[in-house]
């Protein structure tokens, strides 16, 4: 793409060299400063000179954590599976069938994706207050199917626009039933969008602090992302080892989802283009 | 009627397709589109979560919210907010996709790495980045001291004059490759033949990405510009983590005043005021926005 001349290699390694430490050294601050003991965590030492792991024991010792912990994989898978199923279908129809009012939907939530989350927060707040369903994994749950619904329905739809109508008409020749051939043809042919769309779900759910902070109310419901809010910031906090490691923990299950299944990642990313 | 025209009749039958978006199609309605306009309404109330009153109040909201000067510090918070985390990670992201577009020996791994920043939660970056800056520890301070660009320990995220430069970093920093890992679908998008055209006309590699790599990513350039700028003008998360809108104000963007003043004021009225001009500002974006949609999606 470009003519490796000398002025071209002064740039590409400046850059390489700059930006590169900008991208991969606070990652690596945040390991290192976990894996120091507390003799060390207040030196500016690039490596520990004594690796311990007692930071991460503490953090899984701490019973309020492991808690939030729990609530975070139960709401987040809950939210995966769901609004998978439910993007896939609304997707589905998207792609294959014509109605009155199918593009005016499909734009209305495409806009969806941009109405602030906060002020959506103030409605359903009071909503959640009056349907006596806050403080509970269901709020949690429908708010983020909700907010993964418009990136998941548009990535899928493009999956699906590439399977070709005939094989869907072969299919009601031969007698399948509507549900069957989805089930059976369809969603078999676009798992990699299916699970790139679970991985968003899973990590928007994982992720959100907003919501978690107001319709949670008490600690025993309290996902991890804001509940390690809860635990580390206040006055005084000065146990920077222990926060993060805290980061290390919350960070890991995202981290290993998304690098098992990055080429369906950003194969999905992609496919979606930037309609997401 | 043959049997053919009856299995077409099934085919084209449109009311499975109605169906199946119902589910989309109900949560969409009770928890995006009733609660958007709720909340509108909202603005026109004075409903507190301290009292139980009710009632409508008409414009007063926002006349008293016009009157209020830090609305035009959280409008402007806002802009400087969403102009630093939209172009500092678009350029560095977008000279980071040139760089690992080389496909060296562990480029690709270096794309996997990058993109961990942006998948992991905002509550881990928020704590790294607060450690980053923290004022008598923080590696900045050692870093800026030993190249002898300051003398003295900064605590920038305690200083109005800082704070929102630090969290302007910690964003950009969770940006990056978002914009990285689309600005380089974009660079494979590139005509090589115009690349070699212009090559043989003598262009140099300047002109290159000037005249035939610019303006072939034009368009997904401004489309990640505009969707980049809708997403920060939203943000809220890494904010609240690094400085809870503080010190006095000077981090406080649209976001962080909406979830203060319903929060921990439990004034949801002036909340949803407030609301109101954040939707206000984003509409101006998501008008560009959807017309690139409509020109070029749904023709």
């Amino acid at each position: 793409m470009f003519e490796k001349s000398k002025s071209y290699r002064i740039f590409f390694w400046i850059s390489f060299i700059l930006i590169g430490l900008f991208v991969l050294f606070p990652l690596y601050w945040m390991i290192n400063t976990a894996l120091k003991p507390i003799t060390e965590v207040l030196t500016p030492d690039i490596w520990p000179k004594h690796p311990t792991l007692v930071n991460f024991m503490e953090v899984f010792q701490n019973k309020e954590i492991l808690l939030y912990f729990k609530n975070s994989f139960i709401v987040s898978i809950v939210t995966s599976i769901l609004s998978t199923f439910v993007a896939a279908y609304a997707a589905y129809s998207f792609s294959k069938y014509r109605y009155k009012g199918r593009i005016s939907f499909m734009l209305l939530i495409l806009v969806s994706k941009m109405f602030p989350y906060a002020v959506l927060l103030l409605s359903i707040y009071v909503m959640m207050q009056t349907l006596g369903m806050q403080d509970s994994y269901a709020a949690l749950v429908v708010s983020y199917i909700t907010f993964a619904l418009p990136v998941a329905v548009w990535t899928l739809k493009t999956y699906f626009d590439e399977i070709p109508d005939a094989l869907v008409e072969a299919a009601k020749i031969d007698g399948a039933s509507n549900f069957g051939i989805i089930h059976k043809i369809i969603f078999p042919l676009a798992i990699p969008g299916l699970i790139s769309t679970a991985i968003y779900s899973f990590v928007w759910s994982w992720n959100d602090i907003l919501y978690s902070l107001t319709l949670i109310t008490s600690a025993e419901k309290r996902t991890l992302a804001s509940g390690l809010i809860m635990t580390y910031i206040g006055e005084g906090n000065d146990n920077w080892a222990g926060m993060m490691a805290a980061s290390v923990v919350v960070s890991i299950p995202v981290a290993i989802i998304f690098i098992a299944v990055q080429r369906f990642f950003v194969q999905g990313l992609t496919a979606g283009a930037v309609k997401g | 009627m043959n049997k053919d025209s009856r299995i077409n009749r099934r085919l084209s039958d449109s009311q499975f397709g109605v169906i199946l978006i119902l589910p989309a199609l109900a949560v969409f309605l009770s928890v995006i589109l009733y609660p958007f306009l709720k909340s509108i309404t909202l603005s026109f109330t004075n409903l507190s979560l301290l009292s139980p009153k009710t009632s409508y109040v008409g414009f007063a909201n926002f006349m008293e919210l016009f009157h209020n000067p830090y609305l035009y510090e959280y409008i402007k918070n806002t802009i400087v907010f969403v102009a630093g985390t939209t172009l500092i990670p678009f350029v560095l992201g977008f000279i980071w996709a040139i760089v690992l577009n080389h496909g060296f020996k562990g480029s690709e791994f270096l794309k996997g790495i990058t993109l961990v920043n942006w998948i992991i939660p905002s509550t881990a970056i928020g704590f790294l980045w607060i450690w980053i800056f923290q004022g008598n520890y923080g590696f900045v301070n050692y870093i800026l001291k030993m190249l002898g660009v300051i003398k003295n320990d900064i605590s920038w995220l305690g200083r109005v004059d800082t704070a929102m430069i630090a969290v302007i970093i910690a964003k950009s920093w969770q940006t990056l490759p978002w914009f990285m890992a689309y600005l380089i679908g974009g660079l494979n998008m590139v005509p090589k033949e115009q690349i070699e055209a212009a090559r043989i006309d003598g262009a140099n590699n300047l002109m290159v990405f000037r005249h035939v790599i610019w303006s072939n990513m034009r368009m997904i350039i401004s489309f990640l510009l505009i969707l980049g700028a809708i997403g920060n003008l939203q943000h809220f998360d890494i904010l609240w983590v690094m400085t809870q809108g503080g010190p006095i104000r000077s981090t406080t963007t649209l976001s962080v005043a909406v979830y203060r003043t319903a929060f921990q004021e439990w004034n949801i009225g002036m909340a949803a005021t407030i609301g109101v001009i954040w939707v206000v500002m984003i509409s101006l974006f998501a008008v560009f926005y959807l017309r690139h949609i409509l020109r070029e999606d749904l023709k």
